[in-house]
């Protein structure tokens, strides 16, 4: 229950940062991955950056306190599903929380896109068993981090990435030049 | 021939400068949110509820099948933190657009010069079929893979982020020319 209400307040204020920083349009998606405007893939880089370092750092003085989950990296499973994800992020512009923030904006677009994901995961249901489970567990390297293939600390490897990334995005431009 | 074009950028930069971008104050406090979502509970994570609401649905009207599909069955029931979660979301976007006073445009378009309502609609129900499903491939989305995984440094979230950005650019650069015949 109390973890719901947590829940609920950071969904709140997730879908207003989205909103704010225009992650919920289509058109600004679709500019970002033409690479004409980079400002959402840099507002997702410095938020990994910034809440990679400081959920390690917390980490660091309270363990216990952590409610980690490391997805498994089934490696075939988890790029086809991405290389899938992404045809339908560039021919929508909506991922599957974004078309939810888009509603609450009243983009009538985010319905379909909303609509198609219910059918998507309909159908996805209705071929599980015979389609995704035999093929995605190839290549199960399991519930995998970065420290560990690296044998570094977490917080080092947090750190390290959270300062390459803010190099990367200090020194790209936000707006780029059409070609 | 490069000195206008400099010139021409000048107050744009010096702009930029003073004026923090909503991309550097919102990615900052996103990353501090996500920090805090797993202090407090988990990491987050969206595209799971979609199954789980699918659940829910033949929980009601076929439950034998509910208990019958093993994905189902993995997924559990839709009265999970995430489904509050995406329930904040909802609210999160009405509550940006109207702090704005802003008017979201009822529908955009991702392709270069196209007008077309309903192609446009289709375009999304189509996207929206392929995140989802692409989703529950991987195991999780842009939320669960790429911000909640890659904050917590998991091997799986940068796979995924590879896959998405690879043909989500290609198919963004693909569509950006309009196609041959057809009225832009």
């Amino acid at each position: 229950m109390t973890a719901s209400i947590f829940a609920l307040l950071i969904g709140v204020g997730m879908g207003f940062f989205i909103q704010r920083v225009k992650a919920s349009s289509p058109a600004m998606i679709a500019r970002n991955l033409r690479l004409e405007n980079l400002s959402v893939i840099k507002f997702m880089a410095l938020t990994i950056a910034v809440g990679s370092v400081a959920t390690y750092l917390i980490a660091q003085f309270a363990p216990g306190a952590m409610h980690f989950d490391i997805k498994p990296a089934y490696v075939v499973g988890v790029l086809v599903g991405g290389l899938v994800f992404g045809v339908g992020f560039g021919l929508g512009g909506y991922c599957p929380g974004t078309c939810v923030v888009g509603i609450g904006e009243g983009r009538r677009d985010a319905w379909a896109a909303i609509l198609g994901g219910v059918f998507g995961a309909l159908v996805f249901t209705l071929v599980y068993t015979v389609a995704i489970a035999p093929l995605v567990k190839l290549v199960d390297l399991g519930k995998l981090t970065l420290p560990e293939v690296l044998h570094l600390p977490s917080l080092g490897v947090a750190i390290a990435m959270g300062v390459a990334f803010m190099v990367v995005l200090k020194l790209l431009p936000t707006e780029v030049k059409k070609a | 021939m490069t000195t206008p074009a400099i010139t021409a950028d000048a107050p744009a930069r010096a702009l930029q400068r003073e004026a923090t971008p909503p991309w550097l104050m919102y990615g900052v406090l996103f990353g501090l949110l996500g920090a805090l979502s797993i202090v407090l509970w988990g990491p987050i994570g969206v595209s799971g509820t979609y199954p789980r609401f699918i659940g829910a649905l033949f929980r009601v009207f076929d439950p034998a099948y509910a208990e019958a599909n093993p994905y189902l069955v993995k997924m559990g029931s839709l009265f999970k933190p995430e489904t509050f979660l995406v329930v904040g979301l909802l609210i999160g976007g009405l509550i940006g657009a109207r702090a704005n006073r802003e008017k979201a445009p009822k529908c955009e378009y991702t392709r270069a010069g196209e007008t077309n309502e309903r192609k446009r609609y289709r375009d999304a129900f189509i996207g929206g079929f392929l995140i989802v499903f692409g989703a529950r491939i991987a195991g999780g989305c842009t939320s669960g893979h790429i911000i909640s995984g890659m904050t917590q440094l998991s091997i799986s979230g940068f796979i995924f982020a590879a896959g998405v950005f690879a043909t989500g650019i290609l198919t963004a650069k693909t569509l950006r020319a309009p196609r041959a015949g057809v009225p832009a």
